[in-house]
């Protein structure tokens, strides 16, 4: 078995069961706490709806944080936008999942998504130069912050690679490719990446409890 | 020792003239893949150059490379054979048979000691050497006999480089390939199932021509026929840049000649001389015809996914295990919320 | 002849390599004039998309002076509308292409009489006196 066979066999194999029992694990895990009973008057209504609006507005800074936080959320933006097209937007990659899901949508040129990932992989590096000189980020950064950053970086620079055909020949820099890749899906259910899934949760139950007290969301 | 003639003795004894020569060099420098400017070069080396001998050995084989050879435009194998190489040994194309046949092969490799190259086409079964005999003798017992005072080894065909079909699961026969038994000797793989005729005739050619073997990657096979991908010199790349495929056989794409990869086209992952040498002088190759590259030159390429699974198709494993692990991620949860509970409780107890 | 010959061929792809060949055959007269030194470029060495080739050749077109040369095949060796740039084509017994060449020389060295083949001759007419 040469490395692109494991790679795509065995490494990704193992990287589905971990995604898979550690994704469910946390979600459970967090769901089935139990929640202390409120027993002051519901001054909103809470429920799913201001779940689904908070989710939404989170999305926009507020008004007074605004100016101060322009520059790390245009980055952060380019990067989450730009993860999304380099994954979901190409067309070997749309192979991959229709070959796993059945479903089958357009993908964009090599080219745009070869310049995306470049710009995707620019504002990563930006991100983490800040965080690792600004006071205090500095502070409260640790392991997880880093690594977490270093496994979705790898697997973006690594299938950048692949079309420059640098370094090793191109099945070994598709076996890399795959492996990081892996590597990223063992990891995402812990840590700090698990809010590629918890995200969503979090904010929609911050909406519904503060809605409930009346804050304004 | 009898006087052997050298390659410009026999051409000119044959009537070759020295414009015939000088074409005859201009091809072989194109077949090599080398640059006109070595024209001088090579027409200096054949002229001087001894008539090797060389012994084909045919195993366990389709006897599809033997005839993709004799498919080769130039040189002919004809004209190889008997203005260039002498093939003193050949099952399927010599005359001679039975113990004719064996007691000239031993006469070659005497003669030859030390000089002669060995071909083999075909994989070597080692399950049990009743499989495939020549002569009542095992290939694998005529193989190491062969090459004994070979000068060196050349592995016709993904069979004999690699171990091919029959080498593929579950691999009936234990068929194995010339470098998993051949340890001594210099060996060149030239696979393909079956190769490309004029990549075998060059390889001779630049043998006969150099008196050494070529470049070798790290398979071992030619850097001068295998050294690029068939994705990196394919006439339908742009339209894999442009995200142009075709969707299925036969579909509009399909007929415009788009991109094969959704088709499972191993491209990408296959090193031959397909996209810029061709087949049949040139006519055309699987990818021009509208099929996708099977990824015949490389090791096992029978057992890598099907030949119409797309490169980038992942290999999951069962729908259990990852129900497994569900289940699992349920049960670690329930746990940890339950530990997350009995914590909550003690809090709100003490508090 | 069969409905295979019906199929509509569309060729979209290009390798784009029509272009560069005209530019080194540019230079390569270029450097003939000035040094008086030849360029072959071996056609065989490019990768040509369907009917790209057709167009160099088309492009190149048909000079005043062809010649056709037999030895171990028929080639055809001619110049092209640009003089000094020669179209040549190796065929071998069977009719088959083996070789296509763009030589910028003034003479292709193949279309002179060779000091070997001289000396032969001239030992068989010697013969002829005898």
């Amino acid at each position: 078995m040469d490395l692109l066979e494991f790679a795509r066999g065995p490494a990704l194999q193992f990287a589905a069961l971990v995604l898979v029992a550690g994704t469910i694990w946390r979600i459970v895990g967090i769901v089935l706490l139990s929640k202390k009973p409120d027993f002051s008057e519901p001054r909103g209504p809470g429920g799913l709806g201001a779940a689904l609006k908070v989710i939404y507005t989170r999305a926009f800074t507020a008004a007074p944080f605004k100016k101060a936080t322009l520059y790390p959320k245009i980055m952060a933006y380019v990067m989450h936008i730009g993860l999304f097209a380099t994954i979901f937007l190409f067309t070997p990659h749309i192979v991959f999942f229709e070959g796993w899901t059945g479903f089958d949508w357009p993908g964009l040129p090599n080219s745009i998504i070869f310049f995306i990932g470049v710009a995707t992989v620019v504002s990563g590096v930006a991100l983490i130069i800040r965080r690792a000189t600004t006071p205090v980020l500095k502070l409260i950064s640790n392991f997880d912050d880093y690594f977490s950053w270093f496994v979705t970086m790898l697997p973006l620079v690594t299938g950048l690679l692949i079309p420059v055909r640098a370094l090793f020949r191109y099945e070994d820099l598709l076996a890399i490719h795959i492996l990081s890749v892996a590597l990223l899906l063992t990891w995402l259910p812990f840590g700090k990446l698990g809010h590629t899934f918890l995200v969503f949760i979090t904010r929609g139950t911050t909406g519904m409890v503060f809605e409930r007290r009346g804050a304004k969301t | 020792m009898k006087y052997k003639p050298t390659v410009g003795e026999i051409l000119r004894a044959r009537g070759v003239s020295r414009r015939g020569f000088l074409k005859y060099c201009a091809t072989t420098a194109s077949l090599l893949a080398l640059p006109p400017s070595m024209i001088p070069r090579i027409a200096e080396a054949i002229e001087n150059a001894r008539r090797p001998s060389v012994i084909w050995l045919s195993f366990q084989e389709c006897t599809g490379c033997t005839e993709s050879l004799t498919r080769s435009a130039s040189p002919t194998v004809e004209g190889l054979i008997f203005d260039a190489i002498s093939l003193d040994y050949h099952h399927t194309l010599q005359a001679a048979a039975g113990e004719q046949a064996e007691a000239a092969r031993h006469a070659a490799m005497e003669e030859n000691d030390g000089n002669y190259l060995v071909l083999v086409d075909g994989s070597i079964p080692m399950g049990n050497p009743g499989y495939s005999t020549i002569a009542g003798i095992s290939n694998y017992d005529m193989l190491m006999d062969t090459v004994k005072g070979a000068a060196a080894v050349v592995a016709i065909g993904s069979c004999a480089a690699f171990g091919g079909l029959p080498g593929a699961n579950p691999n009936p026969t234990g068929a194995v390939s010339v470098q998993d038994l051949v340890k001594d000797k210099p060996i060149v793989n030239v696979p393909g199932c079956p190769p490309i005729p004029m990549v075998m005739t060059a390889v001779l050619a630049q043998f006969l021509t150099f008196g050494k073997i070529p470049d070798l990657d790290k398979h071992g096979r030619p850097l001068a026929f295998f050294g690029n991908t068939i994705h990196d010199r394919c006439y339908r790349r742009p339209f894999y840049e442009q995200g142009k495929f075709a969707e299925s056989f036969d579909d509009e794409g399909a007929k415009a000649g788009w991109c094969l990869y959704k088709l499972g086209c191993k491209g990408p992952t296959t090193y031959n001389a397909c996209a810029t040498v061709k087949w049949n002088s040139g006519t055309s190759f699987p990818i021009e015809s509208g099929h996708p590259c099977l990824g015949c030159s490389e090791p096992r390429f029978w057992d890598k996914g099907g030949f119409y699974q797309p490169l980038s198709t992942g290999h999951f494993g069962s729908g259990t295990k990852l129900a497994g692990a569900a289940v699992a991620g349920v049960a670690l949860g329930v746990a940890a919320a339950a530990a997350g509970r009995r914590r909550q409780n003690k809090y709100t107890k003490e508090a | 002849m069969s409905q295979v010959d019906e199929i509509p061929v569309q060729i979209e792809a290009t390798h784009g390599n029509v272009r560069p060949i005209l530019n080194e055959v540019m230079h390569a007269l270029d450097k003939l004039l000035d040094k008086g030194i030849t360029t072959t470029i071996d056609l065989a060495s490019l990768p040509f998309a369907p009917g790209e080739l057709n167009e160099l050749e088309a492009t190149f077109g048909k000079g005043e002076l062809s010649a056709r040369l037999d030895a171990l095949g028929t080639s055809r060796i001619r110049e092209t509308t640009y003089p000094g740039v020669w179209w040549i084509e190796h065929r071998n017994v069977h009719d088959e292409v083996v070789g296509r060449y763009l030589e910028v020389t003034r003479l292709p060295e193949i279309l002179s009489s060779q000091d070997a083949d001289i000396m032969a001759g001239r030992a068989r007419l010697g013969e002829q006196f005898e």
